[in-house]
């Protein structure tokens, strides 16, 4: 499985993963022929079957075109199974490049109404893309349970609603993120830890498994699912 | 890697690059920060721009100018790629940029390759693991205890010619390097191939501290007054000083000068190449920089980078 890092000028997988003592060349470097595409992937540290394709912080964002990251990715699908795009937020030409080798999307936005509005956009124009682009998913992220119950944060089921989209997973807001990314240790292999979990699911759903989603849902918060909810805590 | 980048090269001046910016916004705050912080710096020195593909107006040109020139800065010729940048330059009477812009030094650094193992990618990447031959790690003052036999053993070794012995060196006995190691990629960068011994070109003196996304380079020595912030890179053909933590990458010696040394009141970089040489921090959570060692330097010796405790002669 291969991470390509495309947030060009903002890198930081490489930081996410605790990596970046070890990048030395990066995606711009593979695409000018600096060296070898073998040479700039670098492998995890804990799992000898991922690699990271980093982003080039570099200074011309217009050193990668779409057409090159097409022949990229068609290098990086022989060579791995998953080959997992990480896109540059917003809609332009950093967007339109992580797509272009794409067959599937992953649409990641927050229960923010703005967040959904540019998800929206988003999912136009991966729409626009069809012939290409066969499916696409959402994430939901940092959703939190309680706010939706006291309605002031958008629920699973609105969003859904707006973006008429199939849902790939859950994440719930955790503050185990941002301690598992000033280690460099991803949350997605920490046990009992809610996000945690949320993205291993995501994971086997993206192998094409069934995994039930969690019932983040509390609106019917009575002391009985409450303590349901104790015993049996997270279902993402 | 960086938003702004300093180039500087005997011949030509210097070149502040942009070009990296997403935005008008970004190039100016970074161009702000580094004009007015170093302003004793930019005195008299001959200043080319590279605004690469930003799209500027006539009036954003004018504020950039303007920057440029509180801190005594007159750029001598704009790069810029888009016409109507191009267009707004030539109103504000400015000369565009002949040829292409100095690049920040290619890399040189010795990556394993063997044809025989062409399918064996994992056998060809840049696996830093820590008991990968040719690789140093960092160590940090807590991180000394742990390894107090290994140093023993390197001071006698090193003892005749390094009087402090080294105090930071790899935990492990490296492997005998593989055959398969000993190739290097051609270097990307040929002309700078013959550079041996001190560079003569001179000494490039800044004063400020290089934040993330900040990258600049000299052929010759540098010296930053400063910080190195972790994502900046400093990057010369000679040696690097730094009166401040260096807690970015530093390139060394570029071109395969294996003499350089890298030296900082705080030697906490991600990685330091020196010639030929890599060395990069050991995996640790990076929340805490207060624990230093004091000041240390950084060369070569046996083909390793090494870390010593700075001592005045
Ligand atoms: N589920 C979550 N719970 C808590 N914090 C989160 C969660 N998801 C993201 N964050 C925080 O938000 C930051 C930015 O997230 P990131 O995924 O990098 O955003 P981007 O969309 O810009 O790539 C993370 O570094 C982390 O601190
Ligand atoms: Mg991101």
């Amino acid at each position: 499985m291969c991470l390509v890092d495309m947030d060009i000028g903002l890198r930081n997988l490489d930081i996410l993963m605790g990596l970046e003592n070890r990048v030395v060349y990066n995606l711009v470097d593979v695409v000018e022929e600096r060296c070898k595409l073998r040479q700039a992937l670098v492998k995890d540290k804990r799992m000898p079957n991922l690699s990271l394709l980093p982003a080039a912080q570099t200074r011309d964002k217009t050193a990668v075109n779409a057409d090159q990251m097409k022949k990229l990715c068609e290098e990086l699908k022989s060579m791995f199974d998953f080959v997992l795009v990480d896109s540059p937020a917003g809609i332009e030409s950093g967007f339109q490049n992580a797509i272009a080798g794409a067959e599937e999307a992953i649409v990641i936005t927050t229960p923010e109404m703005s967040a959904v509005r540019d998800a929206d956009r988003i999912i136009g124009l991966l729409e626009a893309q069809k012939d290409q682009i066969t499916q696409y998913r959402l994430v939901l992220n940092r959703l939190r349970p309680k706010m939706v119950a006291n309605s002031d944060m958008m629920g699973v089921e609105d969003v859904l609603e707006i973006l008429s989209v199939k849902l790939l997973g859950v994440v719930p807001e955790d503050e185990e993120i941002i301690i598992s990314t000033n280690k460099g240790e991803p949350v997605s292999g920490t046990d009992n830890t809610r996000s945690g979990l949320a993205f291993r699911n995501i994971a086997r759903r993206l192998r094409g498994e069934e995994v039930p989603f969690m019932d983040l849902d509390v609106k019917n918060d009575t002391w009985v699912t409450r303590i349901v909810n104790f015993f049996n805590p997270v279902r993402v | 890697m960086s938003k702004i980048a300093i180039i500087s090269q005997p011949d030509q001046g210097v070149l502040i690059d942009v070009g990296g910016c997403a935005s008008m916004q970004e190039a100016i705050s970074h161009l702000s920060s580094t004009l007015q912080v170093s302003s004793q710096f930019w005195k008299g020195v001959n200043v080319a721009l590279n605004l690469g593909d930003l799209e500027l107006t006539s009036a954003q040109v004018a504020h950039i100018l303007a920057l440029a020139k509180g801190v005594g800065v007159y750029p001598y010729q704009v790069f810029a790629q888009r016409p109507l940048t191009r267009g707004a330059l030539l109103e504000n009477g400015v000369i565009l940029g002949d040829g292409t812009p100095m690049t920040l030094p290619a890399m040189t650094i010795k990556v394993p390759e063997n044809p025989e193992i062409e399918e064996d990618w994992e056998d060809e990447s840049v696996n830093m693991s820590d008991d990968e031959p040719g690789v140093s790690i960092f160590y940090e003052p807590s991180e000394n205890q742990l390894i107090t036999d290994d140093v023993t053993e390197h001071q006698t070794e090193d003892q005749a010619d390094q009087p402090d012995g080294p105090i930071d060196f790899e935990p492990k006995a490296p492997k005998a390097p593989k055959a398969a190691k000993t190739e290097k990629t051609p270097a990307p960068s040929e002309k700078k191939e013959e550079v041996k011994g001190p560079v003569q070109a001179g000494v490039m003196y800044l004063r400020q501290t290089l934040r993330s996304g900040q990258t600049v380079s000299h052929q010759g020595h540098m010296v930053i007054i400063g910080d190195v912030n972790p994502g900046a890179e400093v990057v010369a053909e000679g040696d690097i000083t730094v009166w401040g933590a260096l807690r970015g990458i530093a390139r060394a010696g570029v071109g395969g000068n294996n003499d350089a040394e890298i030296r900082a009141l705080r030697l906490q970089p991600i990685q330091i190449r020196i010639g030929d040489a890599f060395a990069r921090s050991p995996d640790r959570n990076r929340l805490h920089y207060d624990v230093h060692n004091g000041p240390e330097t950084a060369r070569i010796v046996d083909g390793k980078i090494k870390v010593f405790k700075f001592s005045p002669q």
